[in-house]
């Protein structure tokens, strides 16, 4: 058999071919999300779920009689399904422009990302509970049933269709928006769509139209992809974050940007399958570092000059509820009673994701950047506790102590990378290397992949207190609870805090009275990795388990939950987000899979209608009661005026 | 003065940008075949005025009344479609567009528009740039493409603000003999200005703009007399 550096050449051309086929779904979809982002400014993190519904449309159209028995439907088969899917899951997608993304165009990247995390949850959640995690069978279409053996390799028929096919549609897509009058509207209503309205095109239509589109692409993906791959409801979930680690690559804006690195990726992908196996997941994030220390705006992009920070604060300065000595002691006060009317455990996990959402806070509440993989920090403290405290069989205070190092390490590594952009881009990165860290605890031998490190000892802290009881353990996790606030109440209070607050509400301000405010930008993350870190450990100890839903996307986007529901900015709006969020996720907890549907419920909800956050909302009602106040004061003497 | 109604009447127009109030009650009308200046100095809230006719400001109050309609309250596609042809301050040449693209961008909102060769005619400089991008046009050729792209769609009304900005005075000429030229042509026109002696030579009124209001409606047949009113209006 012909080798190449002692790699068969069989297996080469076989892993660049399973590479390309990636490659031509992922430039399908990063071609979407790209067209997307251009127009509408949205990240589009349902995008993954599109597809989904997309191979679920061609599965559905081709069990029709067995779905719908009795209505005397015809099965329609993968050429049906390849017309009549795009067009469905694109009239789903202007539905939901129609109904949802319109509301967010004009507020902060952040809505608009956190608006589709919760679209995509609820869908993919949807789904897991009517069909289960398990893959339906979708078999190849009999036209393009087999193959030929071209010498060196044997070319399944399908599979050179898919990648034919998705060249044509993505040069088609191409060609359409960069040489045909309708692209030219297109290309200028993303420079600026107040003119090209003005002169009498209609772009809220376009753009809605754009999303369909956008969307639409994503379907027809789904539908070639339903014989190759399972048709299942993770499917879409899997795929999303390296698009957007794609579309980073190629740089925003750019259309041909996004479908070249799309099959560059699948290649790479597929050429490190063949090399180093265990590199193959991650080297697109891998890869994706590497262009952002070389080419910050990806190789095919322009410098965009989006504005750089989010100012999504609620907080209100000098109000009540920013009282940090006030609230220390009536925090402190709750705590101490909160163990004998709750469980201990149940109150420690309420303290934890406070003390990780006041740490995720620090970021994007105070810096006003939307970072989106603070599970990285979370979670790498958490296995570095946990496997400090039960194969080392250090002391939890040097467990703890270790963990935090390591969250604050990576923190800083990370925080380094990405703050060379800004904006939606600040949350692609950071949530593209938070899946570095995922994809590595998944098959590193010390975190034993799916099983994590269990029954982690909780020791005895300083040599003489006995954490393995519930009530010492919880009065420890208070402590350090308290001491976080705390720090945190210190940090946004000093003149570095002021400056931080400043580079949120207007960074080129800030740039110009002289502060560096990159640095300033990665300290803050740096700190907020730290705490994230601490309460990863203190999880690892309390539980006695770290595991990969430490590391998991989803739980940087609970930060990011607890964080929008309590109020973003605020002193008290992570704590009681937090404790919303817990006590939500525990009474729910016995509707099994629901609970990923009934939290992207909230997440679109609280979006639409409760920005401001529970303590945002109410610092509004005290500030509008102060201004009645004041008006009423002020009103008798205005009286007193003689005429006006 | 005709007694006819007028093509375009503005009438206690207000307008805010977020918070600031930018006008105050704005008031003036423009007839057919009319080129009104609008004069003011900067900040004024002469562009403010052009953008609530065009209902491109985020929120405002009065009454904008076109062609016989009320069109206050409709979106910037409608005024568009209405007749109204707008070329704003920053010219708005799309980067991503050749100069064709740029220049057949507007859609075509009456018949009456003028053929591609008569406005190269007017802007001849146009055609050997016809494939370049637009934003590597010097800013005279970008003025010229952004009026001439304008004059294809067939409005009527032509919303033009501050055209001679950043010019060289041998580009500014040439642009007030083509606004001169359209004007012979029968269009409307509204023309926002702070260079006074640029509209001197073409509007038929100089309506004066100050803090967010009209203060004061001069006739070109009063011009002379009126002139170092208005200079006190303009001076710094």
């Amino acid at each position: 058999m012909p080798e190449i550096f002692g790699i068969p050449l069989t297996l080469l051309f076989g892993q660049l071919l399973v590479g390309l086929i990636n490659g031509s779904f992922y430039a399908m979809m990063s071609l979407g999300v790209a067209i997307i982002f251009g127009m509408l400014r949205i990240g589009n993190f349902v995008h993954g779920a599109q597809y989904m519904l997309g191979a679920f449309g061609a599965w559905y159209l081709m069990n029709l009689p067995e779905l719908l028995p009795g209505w005397g439907l015809p099965s329609i088969g993968y050429w049906g399904a390849l017309i009549i899917v795009p067009i469905g899951v694109g009239l789903v997608g202007a539905l939901m422009e129609r109904l949802f993304i319109r509301r967010v165009y004009n507020l902060d990247h952040a809505y608009g990302l956190l608006l589709t995390v919760g679209l995509a949850m609820f869908i993919e959640g949807m789904f897991n509970v009517t069909y289960g995690a398990a893959g339906q069978r979708y078999d190849v279409p009999d036209a393009l049933q087999g193959g030929v053996n071209l010498g060196f390799m044997f070319l399944p028929i399908y599979r050179a269709w898919v990648i034919v096919l998705a060249l044509t549609v993505c040069f088609g897509t191409w060609y359409l928006i960069e040489r045909t009058k309708l692209g030219s509207y297109l290309r200028a209503a993303t420079e600026n769509p107040d003119l090209v309205r003005a002169f009498g095109v209609n772009v809220p239509r376009m753009l809605m139209l754009t999303y369909a589109f956008g969307v639409g692409l994503a379907g027809m993906a789904g539908v070639m992809a339903a014989p190759i791959y399972q048709v299942g409801p993770q499917m879409g979930q899997s795929i999303i974050i390296t698009i957007f680690a794609v579309v980073v690559i190629g740089g925003m804006g750019s259309i041909s940007g996004a479908i070249i690195s799309g099959l560059m990726m699948g290649l790479a992908e597929g050429l490190t399958k063949v090399f180093y196996p265990q590199a193959s997941t991650t080297v697109v994030f891998v890869i994706m570092v590497i262009v952002l220390v070389l080419r910050p705006a990806g190789l095919f992009g322009r410098e965009t000059t989006a504005h750089s920070t989010a100012d999504v604060s609620s907080g209100r300065a000098g109000s009540i509820l920013e009282n940090g000595k006030l609230w220390f002691g009536i925090l402190l006060a709750i705590g101490l009673v909160l163990p004998f009317t709750l469980f201990p455990i149940f109150a420690m996990k309420i303290l934890i994701f406070a003390l990780f959402a006041m740490a995720y806070n620090l970021i994007f509440g105070y810096v006003g950047l939307l970072a989106f993989g603070h599970a990285a920090f979370y979670g790498t403290s958490s296995y570095v506790a946990a496997h400090s405290a039960s194969v080392l069989g250090w002391p939890p205070e040097l467990c703890v102590l270790a963990g935090v190092s390591a969250a604050t390490a990576i923190g800083a590594l990370f925080g380094w990378l990405a703050i060379r952009r800004q904006g939606l881009y600040f949350a692609m990165i950071t949530l593209a290397l938070a899946q570095i860290i995922y994809f590595y605890a998944l098959q590193a031998s010390w975190t034993h992949g799916e099983d994590g490190i269990q029954s982690v000892p909780r020791g005895m802290l300083f040599g003489f207190i006995d954490l393995s009881d519930s009530m010492t353990m919880y009065f420890v996790t208070l402590t350090v609870f308290m001491g976080a606030f705390a720090l945190i109440y210190r940090i946004i209070h000093s003149p570095f805090g002021q400056v931080l607050k400043s580079i949120r509400e207007n960074e080129d301000r800030s740039i110009s009275l002289g502060y560096s405010t990159n640095r300033f930008k990665l300290i803050a993350f740096t700190l907020s990795a730290m705490l994230a870190g601490l309460a990863g450990s203190m999880k690892a100890l309390v539980f006695q388990i770290a595991s990969l839903m430490d590391v998991f996307f989803m739980t940087s986007a609970d930060a990011l939950l607890m964080t929008l529901i309590g109020g973003v900015g605020t002193l008290l709006g992570p704590i009681v987000g937090a404790a919303v969020i817990v006590t939500l996720q525990t009474k729910l907890a016995t509707f099994g899979a629901w609970v990923v549907v009934i939290q992207g419920a909230i997440f679109v909800l609280s979006v639409l209608f409760l920005r401001k956050g529970i303590v945002g909302t109410v610092e509004e009602y005290l500030a509008n009661r102060k201004a009645r106040r004041e008006n009423n004061a002020v009103l008798p003497d205005k009286a007193m005026e003689p005429g006006e | 003065m005709t007694d006819t109604t007028p093509l375009l009447e503005v009438k206690n127009l207000e307008g805010w940008y977020g918070e600031s109030k930018a006008l105050h009650g704005i008031n003036f009308d423009v007839h057919k075949g009319e080129l009104v200046t609008l004069l003011g100095r900067n900040g004024a809230g002469k562009t403010s005025s052009l953008r609530a006719i065009m209902g491109m400001l985020p929120r405002k109050a009065g009454t904008i009344r076109f062609d016989g309609h009320d069109i206050s309250n409709t979106p910037p596609e409608r005024a568009a479609r209405a007749g109204l042809a707008y070329c704003p301050e920053e010219r708005g040449i799309f980067s991503s567009l050749t100069v064709a693209e740029n220049f057949d961008l507007p859609p075509v909102v009456a018949p009456e528009g003028m053929s591609r060769k008569e406005i190269l005619e007017l802007f001849p400089n146009l055609e050997r740039r016809w494939t370049s991008q637009g934003t590597k046009l010097s800013g005279g050729e970008q003025q010229m493409l952004a009026i001439g792209r304008i004059l294809r769609t067939g409005a009527r009304t032509l919303l033009l603000d501050e055209p001679t900005e950043g010019l060289a005075p041998v580009i500014i000429k040439q642009i007030g003999s083509v606004i001169s030229a359209l004007k012979k042509r029968g269009y409307t026109i509204l023309l926002v200005e702070q260079n006074f002696r640029f509209a001197a030579k073409l509007a038929d009124r100089f309506c004066i703009v100050e803090h967010g209001r009209v203060v004061d409606v001069i006739d070109r047949a009063n011009l002379d007399a009126e002139k170092s009113k208005i200079q006190a209006h303009l001076g710094v």
